[in-house]
């Protein structure tokens, strides 16, 4: 039976004045997490906060999420102290899947590459040769960067401002990438609705299989209340498509199943 | 000491119904308690044709609360019978089928085909509440007039227990109540969520992409009590309440109101083992206090004269 577990804050790495890694001790969710799957945490406020999950360490009974302010919950959130006691469900929803994964892109943007350096690190565990393309605003919100490039020689950053890496955004970035490099990969990508669909059709384009991680404002996370639909495309003919629950059904899907 | 209850006909377990809604057809919450310890599941609000619900955003927090659009997202009252109700009653949870109609000729279509299915039915919960659509529903629901005419044609249709979930969006809770005891309703359940608004002060736009949305959660809760207590007052069948449970205690003072049982379900979604706590922590309650029968309680508020 799962249950409501208790987490821990043990540890806060300010990575500016509004984001941080927040490291909590849960040996439940610890043990279970897989990228891509994400943590339901109590928040001051009533209902509580889905983060995608960006490590775990078995040994230690800890995992740790990026935490970014858009509202007054992650501003709370973000104002814990460490020692602070949360509650948290999870691992929740299904991640990625790298059965038959021989070669991998990952394309990362806003608190997206949070779960990314999670799949990027379950990469490079697991020997899957892998290209990183994470799109920032600018040099002050390159977050992880020395991370991400320790976990492969093909890390490849834009930011809107220009101030490290290719100017622009990931698209500049993918379109002038060696065919060599992505031939045969597999894209994963977690983002800003819009970076998500412009991947999915470069991929398209490009022959290759992408999976995209959607965000949808969420209650329960669990599947039941069904507030966090997205529209995927219906299998069933004469139909455009179905909701669905992007907690429970996603929040991986396939990107040539969902409609935009 | 015992925490059965009986609403009408219907015998409960404990007071604990898992409100409709809030845990689909008990499937996802199975992963998180055990069914069987609850007095009843009230199944997701089904539809006589399947439904996709509203488009976009369909949460928005509120203090202590929520707002919800779902928009009666279900797969339809066939799929129901084919795949979700010998799982409910598998789960051994009582069986509540909330049946929402966009008209009365839904309802009784619905019914019909549900009547069948008594042997596995604990009662029909029939919605004359849910905000979020634009036909049927609350509009029935918010004149005693058209839910005594509905509930007396229902009633000719199927014996099983009809319980009539009211809307609180109304100026009289005990006239439509009083409505669906005059068309031969069993039991009311009360209330169903408040109708509200939430804006994004940036885009000056409703959060909601329906507008407007049901407000549920511990918000609700004192508006329930008083509802739950002036339905009790004013009608003889049992009332379930409903709006804002979050703890044992607040199953006691809705009982107290007036109440023979319970539904929650805002909770569940932030804490989803609190029903089954609920219980557990009302078997303490009837013991650390010797009380013989959870049910004594019901209706036994003292008002200041």
């Amino acid at each position: 039976m799962k249950s409501e577990y208790k987490a821990k804050l043990i540890n806060i790495r300010s990575l500016g004045e509004t984001c941080s890694i927040l490291t909590f001790l849960c040996p439940e969710i610890a043990g279970e997490g897989k990228p891509g799957q994400f943590v339901n945490l109590s928040c001051p406020h009533f209902l509580k906060r889905p983060f995608g999950i960006m490590c775990t360490d078995k040994d230690a009974g800890t995992f740790c999420i990026g935490v970014r302010k858009v509202g007054k919950g992650t501003e709370e959130i973000l104002a814990s102290k460490e020692g602070d006691e949360f509650t948290c469900l999870g691992p929740l929803g299904n991640g990625f899947d790298f059965t038959d994964v021989k070669k991998l892109l990952l394309v990362g943007g806003g608190t997206g590459i949070f779960p990314i350096y999670f799949a990027a690190d379950y990469a490079q565990k697991h020997g899957i040769p892998t290209v990183i393309a994470n799109g920032y605003r600018c040099k002050c919100d390159a977050f992880l960067y020395d991370e991400f490039s320790k976990e492969t020689s093909d890390f490849y950053v834009t930011t809107d401002a220009g101030d490290l890496g290719i100017k622009g955004n990931v698209m500049n970035c993918l379109e002038d990438l060696d065919s060599s490099l992505i031939e045969g990969a597999t894209v994963m990508v977690v983002g800003p609705g819009i970076m998500m669909k412009k991947v999915s059709e470069w991929a398209k384009a490009k022959g290759l299989s992408c999976f995209v991680s959607l965000e949808q404002r969420m209650a329960c996370g669990i599947g039941a209340c069904l507030v966090c639909v997205c529209k995927i495309k219906a299998e069933e003919e004469g139909k455009e498509f179905v909701h669905k629950r992007c907690c429970k059904d996603g929040p991986v899907f396939r990107a040539e199943e969902v409609i935009w | 000491m015992s925490i059965s209850v009986q609403v009408g006909k219907v015998k409960l377990k404990n007071p604990i119904i898992l409100a409709s809604g809030t845990c689909g057809f008990g499937r996802e919450l199975a992963e998180y308690m055990d069914l069987s310890k609850l007095g009843a599941l009230s199944s997701k609000g089904l539809t006589l044709l399947p439904r996709d619900g509203n488009k976009g955003v369909r949460v928005a927090e509120t203090p202590s609360g929520m707002l919800n659009c779902v928009g009666l997202q279900n797969p339809g009252v066939d799929a129901f019978l084919k795949t979700e109700l010998d799982y409910m009653v598998k789960s051994g949870a009582g069986v509540v089928v909330n049946v929402a109609g966009h008209s009365n000729e839904d309802y009784i279509a619905m019914v019909e085909k549900l009547d069948p299915y008594k042997d596995k039915i604990d009662a029909l919960e029939l919605n004359f509440s849910c905000p979020n659509v634009k036909e049927g529903c609350m509009v029935i629901g918010s004149s005693p007039v058209a839910i005594k005419a509905l509930v007396s044609d229902l009633r000719k249709r199927t014996d099983l227990p009809l319980w009539v979930k009211l809307t609180p969006n109304v100026t009289s809770i005990s006239e439509t109540a009083k409505g669906a005891e005059a068309g031969g309703a069993d039991a009311i359940v009360a209330i169903n969520t408040m109708l509200g608004m939430a804006i994004d002060i940036r885009t000056r736009r409703p959060i909601l992409h329906n507008n407007t949305g049901g407000l549920s959660g511990p918000c609700v809760k004192p508006v329930a009590i008083r509802m739950v207590h002036d339905i009790y007052s004013a009608v003889k069948i049992p009332v379930v309440g409903c709006g804002g449970i979050s703890t044992y205690e607040d199953v006691l003072e809705f009982m107290i109101a007036g109440a023979s049982a319970v539904e929650l379900g805002t909770i569940s979604l932030v804490h989803p083992t609190r029903p089954e706590e609920i219980v557990d922590d009302l078997e303490k309650y009837v013991k650390e206090n010797n009380i013989e029968e959870l049910a004594s309680l019901t209706g036994t508020l003292e008002l200041w004269r």
